[in-house]
C-alpha cells in the first residue's frame, strides 16, 4: 500500500536527518576530522536521495484526485512531516557549509574548538547509511572540494523546496497531529514503521544527571 | 510546515560584528601554544578533557590583551552570556567566576548566531528529548513552553516526536563521555537562546522581515545593480570619529545650559512644583522672552526658524532690509511640504503667482538653473517640487541675512531686554511635602472605591530633598 511505503521512506529520511544533524554538531570541534567530512558528505547524499524519492512518491499520491478524504488527510500529514524534515536538512546543510568554511582541516595550525568531545562519529554515520561499518576512501582535500559540491547541493535543495511549495497546495494549519502532548514518553513505537537494521550500544544510562556534578579538577 | 525564518536569496541576515569578534577570540584561545591551559574533568568514572577554570580564562585574557582585571572579567562574562563558554558546575547560572569553577567551550554549531536564529521546531524537539530523558520531569517553565509549542506547531508535532526519538538514538551511538558533553552543550545552548523567565534576553534579532517578493533572479542584471550599489556605498562620505566626537562634545557643551534636566530650569520645574510659570514664560507669544531662548537663536539658523517668536523677529528684521519675501517664500514651501496632499496643486500655484512668476509682487532671487528646473516641475506639481528653490533661498538667508541679524541692533536689544527668571523661593519649612493629587481622569471617576487607596499611595511618594516645594 502506498501509505506504508511512504511511512517507511519518511522514517528513513527522519533517521538520516537526525544523524546528519548530529554530525554537523561535531563540525569544528575536536571531534572533527577528515573522516567526519566524508561521513557528512555520504550522509548528505543519502538524505538527498531519500528526499527526492519521498517527494516523488508523495506528490504522485497527492495529485491523485481519486483518493478518499481520510487518505488525503493522511497524505497531507505525511507531507507536512516531509517538509519539516527538509527544513531541518536545509538549515543543517547551510550551517555545515558555513562551519566547514570557517574550520578547514589542512592548515598549519589547526584551531578546532576543544569542546571535550574526542570520540569518533563513525557509528552515527553507519546508522545513517544503514551499514555495519563505514568505509573511508576520500582523499585529503575533501574539506575544500566537498564544500563546492555542498554549495550546488544547497542550491538544488532550495530549488526543490520552492517547487514543492508551488506545486503542492497543502495547508499546514489543516493538518492535525496524531500524537498528543507527551506521546514520546510512551513506548518507542514510532509513527511509521521504524527500520530495524541499526547498531545500538546497549550501555546503561547512569541515574545521576550531569548538572550539579562536582568534578574534581586535575591538571592535565 | 513551520514558517521559514530564513529569508530567500538576497536578504540574508548578517552575523553581528561583536559576535564575529568574540568568535575570533575563542578560536585564538584554542592555539596549542598560546591558548588556554586545559584540564580534565573527572565525573565519578568518566574523564572528560578540555575543561578550564574561570581564573584561567581571566588570566589568559589579561595576558593576551594586556588589560586590567576588571576588563578581563567583563569580557569573560560576555563569553559566558553569549554562550561561547558554558559553566559546568551551575549550568543555569550564566556568569563567569574568577575562581576554580569549571567551564568548557561550546561547539561552533551551537554558537550564538544572528544568521541562524533557533527555530520553534528545534526547541520543540529539544524539549521532547528532554521529556523522554527525564521521564516527564521537565522544569515548570519548560512544561509551559512545551504545551504552548504543542499548540502552535501542532501540525508538525508527529515530526517532533519522531525526530526527538531518532536524535536520541543517534546520540546513543557515541561513547559515554561524548554523550555527556553533548547533553551539556545542548542544554547550555538552549539556556542561552531560550532563557528562563526572569532572565534577560541576550540578543535582539531585530524585526523579522517577511518580504514575500524577494525572489530575485540571480542574473547579470541583479549583479550589475549590486556592484553599482556597493560602489556608491564605498564612495559615501565618511567622517572620522575623532572629528565627529569633537563636534559632539562641542554640541553638548553648547546646549548644556539649556537642558532642563542637566541644568535645572528656572523658575522651577513644573513637574516637581506644579508651578507652570516656566511654560508660560516660554510660550509662543510672549511680551518678553527668556534670555536662554534668545541665546539659543544664535546657535544655528534652524533654531531661529523653529521658534515661532524667533521667526517673527527675523521677519521684522528682513522687512527692514527689504528681503522679507525670502522668509515668506520659505514658509510657503514648508507649508506645501507638510500640508495636505489635496491642497498641493493650489498651494503651488499660489507660490508661483506670488514668488516665482516674472513680475511677481514678491519675487525671490533664485539662480536661473534652479528656476528652470522648478518651472519645469511645476507642470506636474507634487509635494517636493519646490525643494530645490527652497533650499537655495534657505542657504541665501543662512549665509547672508542670518549673520547680519545676529549682529543687528534689533537682536542685541532683544537680548538685553530678555529676562532671567527668578528661582522660586524655597519654602521656609523644607521638609514639608507638597500634597500630591492625581489629575482628574475619566478612568478614576468610575473607580471610586480604589481612589482612596491610590491617593494614599501617591502621598507617600517622596520628592527630591533639594527641590522647591510649596504648600
Amino acid at each position: 500500500m502506498g501509505k506504508d511505503e511512504c511511512k517507511t521512506m519518511l522514517d528513513a529520511l527522519n533517521k538520516v536527518t537526525a544523524c546528519y544533524r548530529h554530525l554537523v554538531i561535531a563540525l569544528g570541534s575536536t571531534s572533527d576530522s577528515q573522516n567526519l567530512r566524508e561521513e557528512l558528505k555520504k550522509t548528505r547524499k543519502k538524505a538527498q536521495e531519500l528526499a527526492v524519492a519521498n517527494r516523488t512518491k508523495l506528490t504522485t499520491l497527492l495529485k491523485d484526485k481519486s483518493i478518499s478524504k481520510d487518505d488525503r488527510a493522511e497524505y497531507e500529514r505525511l507531507w507536512v512531516l516531509f517538509t519539516s524534515s527538509m527544513e531541518l536538512l536545509e538549515v543543517d546543510m547551510k550551517r555545515s557549509l558555513e562551519i566547514g568554511q570557517d574550520f578547514p582541516l589542512k592548515v598549519p595550525t589547526r584551531h578546532l574548538i576543544q569542546t571535550g568531545m574526542t570520540g569518533s562519529t563513525t557509528t552515527v554515520a553507519a546508522r545513517a547509511m544503514s551499514v555495519q561499518n563505514m568505509k573511508y576512501e576520500a582523499d585529503a582535500s575533501i574539506d575544500t572540494v566537498d564544500l563546492k559540491e555542498l554549495e550546488t547541493e544547497i542550491a538544488q535543495v532550495d530549488q526543490m523546496m520552492e517547487e514543492m511549495e508551488m506545486k503542492v497546495q497543502v495547508a499546514p494549519w489543516a493538518v492535525e497531529a496524531k500524537q498528543e502532548a507527551g506521546a514520546e514518553l510512551k513506548s518507542t513505537v514510532s509513527v511509521g514503521n521504524s527500520s530495524v537494521g541499526v547498531i545500538s550500544i546497549c550501555e546503561e544510562e547512569p541515574k545521576e544527571t550531569v548538572e550539579g556534578e562536582t568534578g574534581l579538577m586535575k591538571v592535565q | 510546515m513551520t514558517i521559514n525564518t530564513l529569508s530567500q536569496d538576497g536578504v540574508q541576515r548578517q552575523q553581528m560584528p561583536c559576535l564575529t569578534k568574540m568568535e575570533r577570540m575563542i578560536i585564538s584561545m584554542q592555539d596549542p601554544d598560546m591558548g588556554i591551559k586545559l584540564r580534565n574533568q573527572r565525573l565519578l568514572i568518566t574523564v572528560i578533557p578540555h575543561a578550564m577554570t574561570g581564573i584561567d580564562i581571566v588570566e589568559w585574557l589579561i595576558k593576551k590583551f594586556s588589560i586590567s582585571d576588571e576588563e578581563a572579567l567583563h569580557i569573560g562574562q560576555l563569553f559566558v552570556k553569549y554562550g561561547y563558554i558554558y559553566p559546568l558546575k551551575e549550568p543555569r547560572n550564566l556568569i563567569l567566576k574568577a575562581d576554580d569553577s569549571p567551564y568548557r567551550f561550546q561547539t561552533p554549531y551551537y554558537w550564538m548566531s544572528t544568521r541562524w536564529p533557533a527555530s520553534e521546531l528545534d526547541y520543540a524537539i529539544y524539549l521532547a528529548k528532554k521529556n523522554i530523558r527525564k521521564q516527564g520531569e521537565l522544569i515548570e517553565y519548560e512544561k509551559e513552553c512545551y504545551n504552548a509549542l504543542h499548540k502552535r506547531i501542532n501540525h508538525t508535532w508527529d515530526f517532533v516526536v519522531m525526530q526527538a526519538r531518532e536524535q536520541l538514538r543517534a546520540s546513543k551511538q557515541r561513547r559515554k563521555a561524548d554523550r555527556i558533553v553533548l547533553e551539556c552543550q545542548e542544554q547550555a545552548y538552549w539556556l542561552v537562546t531560550r532563557p528562563p523567565p526572569g532572565t534577560l534576553d541576550n540578543i535582539d534579532y531585530g524585526p523579522e522581515r517577511r518580504t514575500m517578493n524577494t525572489r530575485v533572479q540571480l542574473n547579470a542584471e541583479f549583479y550589475k545593480k549590486e556592484i553599482e550599489h556597493n560602489r556608491i556605498s564605498l564612495a559615501r562620505n565618511r567622517v572620522k570619529s575623532s572629528i565627529c566626537l569633537e563636534s559632539y562634545v562641542k554640541y553638548c557643551e553648547q546646549y548644556q545650559p539649556h537642558d532642563p534636566i542637566m541644568q535645572g530650569c528656572l523658575p522651577s520645574n513644573p513637574w516637581i512644583t506644579d508651578d507652570i510659570m516656566f511654560w508660560n514664560m516660554n510660550s509662543e507669544v510672549v511680551a518678553v522672552p527668556t534670555k536662554l531662548r534668545v541665546e539659543c537663536w544664535s546657535f544655528s539658523f534652524m533654531e531661529l526658524l523653529n521658534d515661532p517668536m524667533g521667526r517673527k523677529e527675523f521677519l521684522t528684521y528682513l522687512e527692514k532690509e527689504f528681503s522679507a519675501e525670502n522668509l515668506c517664500f520659505w514658509q510657503a514651501c514648508e507649508d506645501v511640504r507638510h500640508g495636505e496632499t489635496s491642497k498641493i496643486p493650489e498651494k503651488v500655484d499660489e507660490v508661483y503667482k506670488q514668488f516665482l512668476s516674472p513680475g511677481a509682487s514678491r519675487w525671490v532671487n533664485i539662480d536661473s538653473k534652479t528656476m528652470e528646473k522648478t518651472l519645469e516641475g511645476l507642470k506636474h506639481p507634487h509635494r517636493f517640487v519646490l525643494d530645490d528653490a527652497q533650499m537655495h533661498i534657505y542657504f541665501l538667508m543662512k549665509k547672508d541675512s542670518y549673520p547680519r541679524y545676529l549682529k543687528s541692533e534689533l537682536y542685541k536689544n532683544l537680548l538685553a531686554r530678555a529676562i532671567v527668571p527668578q528661582e522660586t523661593k524655597k519654602s521656609v519649612f523644607p521638609f514639608m511635602r507638597r500634597q500630591r493629587h492625581s489629575s482628574p481622569s475619566p478612568a478614576l471617576a468610575t473607580q471610586t472605591g480604589e481612589d482612596d487607596g491610590k491617593a494614599k499611595n501617591s502621598n507617600s511618594v517622596k520628592s527630591n530633598s533639594g527641590t522647591a516645594s510649596r504648600l
